[in-house]
């Protein structure tokens, strides 16, 4: 903080890591770390760890919100705004040049094939993150029979899975869980 | 080969406020990781019916092989796929804007109260919840591919090597990918 080019520095490594973070930013969050804390000691392991929890379970864009979240511990309000920024700029312009692409090719035969081919490895990658998260939260059988009712709930009804969510938080806060 | 469902009837495309709002809502609604795709295809496939359950899983799976949120980029392909570069911003905006606000006053606010049990419990059960609706939307994307065996191989191979090999995701998205598509090209050739 003492140093007036820290901004510049995380802005330009935020821009960096967010074009290389192939599978979500969860991947690069080590990288992250080691710059923020190691490397600059802008904030401590702890402050990282509960910055990470909280940017988890708090509703909006959660990765954009950790990044931003150490912004403002390097530079306050103008700091977030950056960090936001370096995090987004490349991967959506990666993402819209490439459904332009994708978008144009859509009635070949060969994207069909792709498309065959691709969708269910991804939907199994899906349905693995949905356990491993369960893992991370079910932390008692109760926990565990509120992912699976919320899963079979979720796929029986057109219910507003709003409601479920409700329910689980209410559910905690009774300590039931 | 088994046919793949049609995908239904589908709305005429978006207005800029439509997708404004809707991708609002998607951000706030999406508590945890992976919130994102459990919203975005409640709103934009099943009550707006922007595209179909096939579109939609095109766009989660080209999102999966580039770097970055994919969340934010089933907005920008959306939002692409209705209006084009505006449709994007707007998409964006929606997505981003209000909700950072506030989850970055929310956040630095959590951050005095992190110690505090009671709210621990609720992000707890929320966790629990919100993991429950993740398996359940990769199942429904799943659903059009489940008379094919070749695909549920496929897929049940991703779940376990990432469920529980625990391999990087990059590592089993280039062998798996690859080889998915290469199979499905030999049954579409055996298929004419």
């Amino acid at each position: 903080m003492s140093d007036p080019s820290a901004p510049i520095a995380l802005t330009a490594h935020l821009a960096l890591v967010s074009s290389i973070s192939f599978g979500g930013f969860p991947t690069v969050l080590p990288d992250v770390r080691n710059f923020v804390v190691s490397t600059h000691a802008w904030m401590t392991n702890r402050e990282f760890a509960d910055l990470f929890a909280i940017a988890q379970s708090i509703p909006g864009p959660n990765m954009i919100l950790m990044m931003s979240f150490v912004g403002w511990k390097v530079w306050g309000f103008p700091g977030a705004v950056a960090s936001a920024f370096a995090t987004l700029g490349p991967p959506c312009t990666m993402y819209f040049g490439a459904y332009r692409i994708w978008y144009r090719f859509r009635d070949t035969s060969w994207q069909r094939i792709v498309h065959l081919g691709l969708v269910p490895v991804v939907m199994g990658l899906v349905i693995a993150s949905g356990v491993v998260m369960a893992r991370a939260a079910d932390t008692s059988w109760r926990a565990v029979a509120v992912t699976t009712a919320a899963a079979a709930i979720m796929l029986a009804t057109r219910l507003n899975p709003i409601w479920l969510i409700l329910v689980g938080g209410a559910l905690g806060a009774l300590g039931l869980l | 080969m088994a046919e793949i469902a049609q995908d239904q009837e589908l709305a005429p495309a978006a207005s800029l406020t439509a997708l404004f709002s809707a991708f609002l809502i998607v951000s706030l609604c999406g508590v945890g990781g992976g919130g994102g795709i459990v919203w975005a295809r409640r709103i934009a496939v099943e009550k707006r019916r922007w595209i179909g359950d096939r579109e939609f899983a095109d766009i989660v799976s080209l999102c999966q092989f580039m770097p970055g949120p994919n969340v934010v980029g089933i907005a920008v392909c959306i939002g692409a796929r209705m209006r084009g570069a505006i449709g994007t911003l707007a998409a964006l905006g929606g997505f981003l804007l209000i909700p950072w606000m506030i989850g970055l006053s929310l956040g630095l606010l959590c951050l005095k109260y992190a110690h505090l049990p009671v709210l621990r419990n609720i992000l707890g059960g929320i966790a629990a919840t919100a993991a429950g609706l993740l398996i359940a939307t990769g199942i429904r994307l799943l659903m059009p591919h489940r008379r094919r065996p070749s695909a549920l191989l496929f897929a049940g191979l991703a779940f376990t090597l990432i469920a529980f090999a625990r391999l990087p995701l990059l590592v089993v998205l280039f062998s798996l990918v690859p080889l998915g598509i290469a199979v499905a090209g030999i049954e579409a050739a055996r298929a004419r």
